[in-house]
């Protein structure tokens, strides 16, 4: 990315001190420790990719088998269907309701500081558990949902049965799970705009809405950025919800693509074609945090100054 | 900017104790607008947790023979006791707490250097690293869980701590990319004005960047130490044995074969989330310091 890049003071002349750098922080040293870490196991994905293996016997190469195998797998394509769907259910809403909270607990609100912790709470819980409490939630006869909405005669539906009323269910957990977490990272956003901006803007008699427009959105945007890129990385590898929740049900409705990789891997055995379905996964995140990167590129701004 | 400030500063003071009144009553309207659209908030994000607390207090009996949403009639904290001394849940939360911090000390010290490399310092294939790293976070754990614990059963680390924090412990692309974002909405011109005069890398570091980095590195911290509080994946895979087990393996073992012990697991679930109530509530405040970009001093 190269953005506003001024590098090193010029002022037309050559550099005015050596700077001295302390070896250890070379970014050599600092790469070479984390790629094991984070490289060595993709680099296995990759090239498990291309073999068959039943995790109990060696690995045999089959070459592009995997892929072929999946390009043609109808419910291969219905998972990446249904994993996008979800990532459409879940990020927009997300994100508004975060910037909503965000904006709302930046003001000098009394009390601002519990309402803080307890919108993170949500997030803080034990997947597992919190996966039981809302099946429980959902039930169709006995869930605290139906019953709500039975008090304004509308008749709820079969929720995780129902296969037109999962996936949102789903998403909606996902959503009541992270809302606050992402409204932290538009607070941290928030509380570094400078306020004499919006001072400026006030005496210049900018309304509230057209100083969140003019100023609060363009500055928040490598927040909003990180906020968008991590987000949708994030929820299209949805497992643990679908996992404890439906089992990828009924039927097929909520077999999101990590959820197949992990039965793939785990259930029948075949982690070569799991590989491969993560690589596919992979190519997918990676082309549209690319669109997004592109998009950000020409509107992100760091410095009004 | 400076002259901006003064400027403001000076039509602020001649505007008069009028304004402030009118202000303030201005003020109460979108206050209480603000209040309601919170508490619905509240109310939305709590309830799951009432319904799990009210599983927690009753009696097994009790659970299913009513609703989830009845108050526990009689209301026990058996389920309490049982789960700290039938169970070892409290070596379970030493280890967690232990677990945690390490991964959030190791977090703040080695994504923030790498985040600054990355944002600031220039050299050969920099942003294409960058994206690289970024790119691993696109692979789903669950497969890259596979030849991760292969690694460590060849080293024989399955079972250690080392072999526990090893992927974690130097920071992850998550935490570099969150902190390299916010070191580059840093205005250059505060690291320039240091550099003519002379600063390294370190000397920037201690005195511009991390004064400012305040509020995102303790974002950073609660992030990191309550994913990994609540990592169930990695160490259901790496540890065996209860003198490594953390909360989240702990309380997925209440669902067996034999059934699920719904009012031990939410008791359970409780008490691993108390610490994690009280360390963000401590945090938070930092959060609220906000800091005051006022640029050139």
């Amino acid at each position: 990315m190269q953005g506003l890049r001024q590098d090193v003071v010029h002022l037309g002349q050559r550099p005015i001190a050596p700077v001295k750098e302390h070896r250890l922080l070379t970014p050599g040293v600092q790469v070479a420790l984390q790629a094991y870490a984070f490289l060595l196991p993709i680099i296995a994905v990759v090239v498990l990719s291309f073999f068959n293996w039943g995790l109990l016997a060696l690995p045999t190469f089959i070459g592009l088998q995997n892929y072929s195998r999946l390009l043609s797998s109808a419910s291969f394509w219905h998972s990446l269907f249904v994993t996008f769907y979800y990532v459409l259910l879940n990020i927009p809403m997300q994100t508004v309701l975060a910037l909503l909270l965000a904006v709302l607990l930046n003001q000098k609100l009394p009390g601002r500081g519990i309402f803080r912790t307890l919108f993170v709470v949500p997030w803080m819980a034990t997947p597992v558990a919190m996966g039981i409490v809302w099946q429980w939630i959902f039930d169709p006869q006995y869930g605290a949902l139906n019953a709500f909405l039975s008090v304004f005669h509308i008749p709820g539906p079969a929720w995780l049965s129902s296969p037109a009323w999962a996936m949102p269910a789903i998403a909606a957990v996902n959503i009541w799970q992270y809302t606050g977490y992402n409204m932290l990272f538009f607070l941290a956003g928030l509380q570094s705009i400078p306020e004499y901006f919006y001072e400026a803007a006030a005496i210049d008699g900018a309304s509230p809405v057209r100083r969140f427009f003019t100023i609060t959105l363009p500055l928040l945007s490598p927040t909003l950025f990180f906020v968008l890129v991590t987000d949708i990385i994030g929820s299209a590898q949805v497992f643990d919800t679908v996992y404890v929740m439906t089992k990828g049900g009924p039927g097929d409705a909520t077999s999101v693509l990590n959820f197949n990789i992990f039965r793939q891997a785990f259930e029948f055995f075949h982690a070569g074609y799991a590989s491969a379905l993560a690589m596919v996964l992979f190519l997918f995140l990676l082309i549209i945090t690319l669109l997004q990167v592109f998009y950000f590129r020409s509107r992100t701004v760091y410095d009004l100054s | 900017m400076s002259l901006v400030k003064t400027e403001l500063v000076a039509r602020k003071e001649a505007t008069g104790e009028k304004q402030t009144r009118k202000r303030l009553l201005q003020r109460v309207p979108s206050y209480m607008i603000s209040y309601s659209i919170l508490e619905i908030g509240v109310v939305i994000s709590l309830f799951p947790y009432f319904m799990a607390l009210m599983t927690s207090l009753k009696p097994p009996d009790q659970i299913f023979s009513s609703s989830a949403w009845s108050l526990p009639h009689p209301l026990t904290l058996q389920n309490y006791v049982n789960v700290v001394t039938q169970y070892s849940f409290v070596d379970y939360i030493w280890h967690t707490l232990l677990f945690s911090s390490i991964l959030t000390i190791g977090q703040l010290i080695f994504s923030t250097f790498a985040a600054y490399a990355f944002a600031r310092l220039e050299f050969p294939g920099r942003d294409q690293l960058f994206w690289l790293y970024l790119a691993t976070l696109m692979v789903p754990q669950v497969v890259t869980l596979i030849p991760l614990f292969i690694l460590l059963r060849t080293f024989n680390l399955v079972n250690t701590w080392t072999g526990l924090v090893i992927p974690f412990v130097l920071g992850t692309p998550y935490g570099i990319f969150l902190m390299r974002q916010f070191f580059r909405s840093i205005p250059r011109d505060l690291e320039q004005a240091a550099r003519i005069d002379g600063a390294g890398t370190l000397q920037i570091m201690r005195d511009i960047i991390l004064p400012l980095s305040r509020p995102i590195m303790s974002t950073l911290a609660i992030i990191t130490f309550v994913q990994g509080w609540n990592n169930f994946l990695w160490p259901l895979i790496v540890t065996d044995t209860d003198d490594l087990r953390v909360l989240t393996v702990g309380i997925a073992a209440f669902q067996s074969n034999y059934g699920t012990q719904w009012n031990l697991m939410m008791a359970a679930t409780f008490i691993a989330l108390g610490p994690l109530l009280v360390l963000f509530f401590l945090f938070q405040r930092q959060i609220v310091r906000s800091i005051h970009l006022s640029g050139f001093k």
